[in-house]
């Protein structure tokens, strides 16, 4: 293919755009995790504070995104690329949004005595953080198979979140006064969860992208 | 149900003395669809739209091998009827061309000519219901009712072009060929001959050759994509135009060569 055209300048600029939310979500659940690890509430205000420019970054690229369609009438890849692009975004923002409520919920984690099932919030967070990365790569690289085995990496979480649902049932059973700040460790849990099925949802949308076909990779 | 098949075309091969210009071209098309011919110049599309109804007879030294067939009997048959097979699958061309004549005249010419549809088109009450009709369906009616007996060179490019189309109809086809129709017409004109093509469908097979993407995008029911005299992709145009099977229909219609 001899010449780079329009779309391929706007491709580099959708990937440098993606890559750059990508980092940013990542830092905030890194952020988020640090303020958890040491009860941090400055930490966890930060993480608070730096959603807006991940918000501002889907704003920006959803406009990107609909200036190119309108002027380039992308078809065949580069339309299923630019629509990757949006879908990518947006679950990049909703991950985006559960560091937030990781962040929010160190107060409440910070009051003894200290929840155990807090490390498991830790490593489940940590395999969300990788998986945002391996999504923007693997949407980089235009990899579906990159991205089939990201979405593999969610099952950790969901064992995780299974495993401390449990013991949190237990806990609110065995210790009655402390259900109230219990529930938040299922509540915080339950968002972990869903970081997970939202970089799922992006991985399925690399897969699209691609091989041009809906699969869902949360099975 | 699938659509019925309206030509179907086998293995066709075409020379221009010693150039092959179609390499072992297939296609079925389906009946009362718009299907979108597109490929660089020189890819053969033209040469292929001219086939189907045997225009290409007219040009010397031209070979051709395969079959084609309209409505299950092959056009290339031992005392097939060239002049019902033109009637039956009319061609509207890239540059509007009506004859020097008046707009109803430029309607009326098929029908006198042919002695068609019946012997009442001698009739002049059947020949303006001939040519009233085939001005409403080319979507020009209102705008040439007051000037019917006006010069047709006196008429815009866009509405020229619809007179052409008129033109066609009036001989009561089966089939409309279109080789880039609005490809020396403004984007209003276009617009208005793209929306006439929906409405035509209803009625007619239609095959049209463009050069415009998004025109194909818009209007065409299949894609046939060809390149180099092959017909490398024929497919549903959602499926060309969004998940294409060949590197080379992806490529071109990318804009990324042609």
């Amino acid at each position: 293919m001899p010449d780079r055209t329009h779309m391929d300048r706007e491709r580099e600029k959708l990937d440098r755009d993606l890559l750059d939310m990508g980092t940013r979500v990542e830092e905030q659940i890194e952020k988020a995790r640090r303020a958890m690890r040491e009860l941090d509430a400055e930490l966890a205000r930060e993480v608070k504070e730096g959603d807006r420019a991940v918000d501002a970054l889907q704003i920006a690229l959803g406009d990107r995104v609909a200036v190119v369609i309108a002027t380039q009438a992308p078809v065949a890849q580069d339309v299923r690329e630019l629509i990757a692009a949006l879908k990518m975004a947006d679950n990049l923002e909703r991950a985006g949004d559960h560091a937030v409520h990781l962040a929010k919920a160190v107060k409440k984690f910070a009051e003894e005595p200290p929840f155990r099932q807090v490390e498991r919030l830790d490593r489940m967070a940590a395999a969300g953080s990788a998986m945002v990365r391996g999504a923007v790569d693997a949407y980089l690289a235009r990899d579906p198979q990159a991205a089939r085995r990201v979405a593999a990496m969610d099952d950790a979480i969901d064992g995780e979140h299974k495993a401390l649902v449990e013991e949190v049932l237990t806990l609110m059973r065995e210790r009655p006064e402390q259900a109230e700040r219990a529930a938040k460790l299922l509540s915080t849990s339950g968002f972990l969860e869903r970081l997970g099925d939202h970089v799922t949802n992006a991985c399925e949308a690399v897969v699209f992208m691609v091989e041009g076909r809906h699969v869902d990779l949360n099975e | 149900m699938p659509p019925a098949v309206k030509i179907s075309v086998r293995d066709l091969d075409l020379w221009y003395g010693s150039v092959q210009a179609l390499r072992k071209v297939g296609a079925d098309i389906a009946s009362r669809s718009i299907t979108a011919l597109i490929g660089p110049s020189g890819c053969g599309k033209s040469t292929f739209l001219r086939t189907l109804n045997r225009m290409n007879d007219l040009i010397e030294g031209v070979r051709v091998e395969g079959v084609v067939e309209y409505e299950g009997s092959s056009i290339f048959a031992p005392g097939a009827d060239v002049i019902e097979l033109r009637k039956r699958i009319g061609m509207v061309f890239q540059k509007p061309n009506p004859f020097p004549m008046s707009v109803y005249d430029n309607v009326a010419y098929g029908p006198r000519i042919h002695g068609s549809p019946s012997r009442r088109a001698a009739d002049r009450r059947a020949l303006d219901e001939i040519v009233e009709r085939s001005l409403e369906q080319a979507a020009l009616l209102e705008e040439v009712k007051d000037r019917l007996h006006k010069p047709a060179l006196g008429l815009s490019g866009g509405q020229q072009q619809r007179l052409c189309i008129a033109r066609v109809l009036a001989v009561e086809p089966d089939v409309l060929l279109m080789d880039e129709p609005t490809s020396a017409l403004d984007p209003i004109s276009t617009s208005k001959i793209e929306n006439l093509l929906e409405e035509l469908k209803k009625r007619y097979t239609i095959v049209i050759v463009t050069h415009n993407m998004q025109q194909a995008g818009r209007v065409s029911d299949a894609v046939g994509f060809f390149l180099h005299g092959e017909l490398v992709e024929y497919a549903p145009t959602k499926e060309v135009f969004f998940n294409p099977k060949d590197k080379r229909t992806e490529a071109y219609i990318s804009g990324r060569f042609g």
